[in-house]
């Protein structure tokens, strides 16, 4: 009898230290698809960016004050650009979006119309007024696919690192122009992003823009985008009425 | 000033010779936003669509001479939130708009704002 309740207790504690074993294993599990919530068996909340937002402050260039170190044929693009558009007809402009072409990362967001964050357990899903595009960043500890085929969005992946969301860009075409200027890029552009909040209503984007074929050194700029709480993402079809007779 | 600038804007302005379905979806970059100018004139259409909202308006010149000129609003998605309203506009309609000309001459503007016969004033672009 008093054998028996002594291997019961040794059972007991066996029982208690397996599951002091096996119970974090188990939460990290649980937390594996979101591993990036999940640092050194503790579980961190990632912060929540849901909402619609609106460019603070349209501009078309995305760098006010300088220009981008350019390479000398990207240069030569853009200062060819700049004064071509002084001769054109409003009709044939130069702009690929005039031809409703996605404005690429980081234009579509830097466009005077509002997109909305939406997050998903794997992934932030940037849905954009403009064009009705989307941008899904997945935040499950994948990579990169291997031999992305360049899109006009690219592919993103993303982690979120205490406040912050770091957004890593890359499978561009050089399709599109990064700001509406008409700064060039390569299929070579890689953006990384630092996109975070600094009060309820407002959320900035530090972008980190590198590209060896078309500037000498990566370079950075900074956006600023309020909350619009009253604000829905609406229907926008570009071809609706894009041809005039 | 502002109107000796409309006057010699419109003695520079070209009739633009228009042959093919053009596009209609038009970047600021073709547009002087730095120089814009005020037209009055009356409402002979307008197309609330996508991806932008288009006004034509005859205007008439220092000479009596109606021109057709095309004015250029945001999306009507932007115009909304901007207080517009699809039936604010009819044709016959007397307005007045600031807008931004074509650099090129020709006679199409960027709206940047509108006044109604009746005072009240839109913002255009949607996103001030």
């Amino acid at each position: 009898m008093e054998s028996g309740a002594r291997v019961r207790n040794h059972s007991i504690i066996w029982v208690l230290v397996a599951a002091a074993f096996v119970f974090p294993l188990f939460l990290f599990s649980q937390a594996t698809p979101h591993s990036n919530s999940v640092k050194s068996g503790t579980i961190a909340i990632a912060p929540d960016f849901s909402g619609v937002w609106f460019i603070d402050e349209y501009r078309r260039n995305i760098l006010p004050k300088e220009d981008p170190p350019f390479q000398p044929w990207a240069e030569a693009k853009f200062k060819e650009l700049q004064s071509e558009k002084l001769h054109r007809d409003p009709d044939n402009g130069p702009d690929p979006t005039e031809r409703c072409i996605p404005p690429g990362i980081p234009r579509t967001m830097l466009q005077p119309f509002p997109w909305e964050i939406v997050q998903a357990h794997d992934r932030v899903i940037m849905i954009f007024e403009y064009q009705s595009l989307i941008r899904q960043i997945f935040t499950d500890g994948r990579g990169h696919p291997k031999d992305l085929e360049p899109t006009y969005m690219g592919n993103s992946i993303g982690r979120f690192e205490r406040d912050s969301l770091v957004i890593d860009t890359i499978g561009f075409n050089d399709k599109t122009w990064l700001d509406p200027m008409g700064l060039p890029h390569s299929d070579a552009l890689h953006v990384v992003e630092h996109l975070h909040r600094v009060d309820h209503d407002t959320l900035v984007d530090d972008y980190t823009i590198d590209d060896p074929k078309a500037y000498t050194k990566s370079w950075t700029a900074q956006k600023v985008f309020k909350l619009k709480p009253d604000w829905q993402i609406q229907e926008y079809v570009c071809t609706e009425n894009n041809n005039v007779k | 000033m502002k109107s000796r600038l409309a006057i010699a804007f419109f003695l520079t302005v070209s009739a633009a010779a228009v042959s093919r379905p053009l596009l209609a979806h038009h970047s600021s970059s073709s547009y002087d936003m730095e120089h814009p100018v005020n037209l009055k004139g009356v409402v002979s259409n307008m197309e609330w669509t996508n991806p932008h909202v288009f006004i034509y308006l005859d205007v008439k010149d220092e000479n009596g001479n109606a021109e057709q000129w095309r004015v250029e609003g945001n999306s009507p998605n932007m115009l909304v939130r901007a207080g517009w309203k699809k039936e604010m506009i009819k044709a016959g309609d007397q307005l007045v708009v600031n807008g931004a000309p074509a650099k090129n001459g020709s006679k199409v503007m960027r709206l940047i704002s509108l006044t109604l016969a009746n005072g009240q004033k839109f913002d255009g672009q949607g996103f001030k």
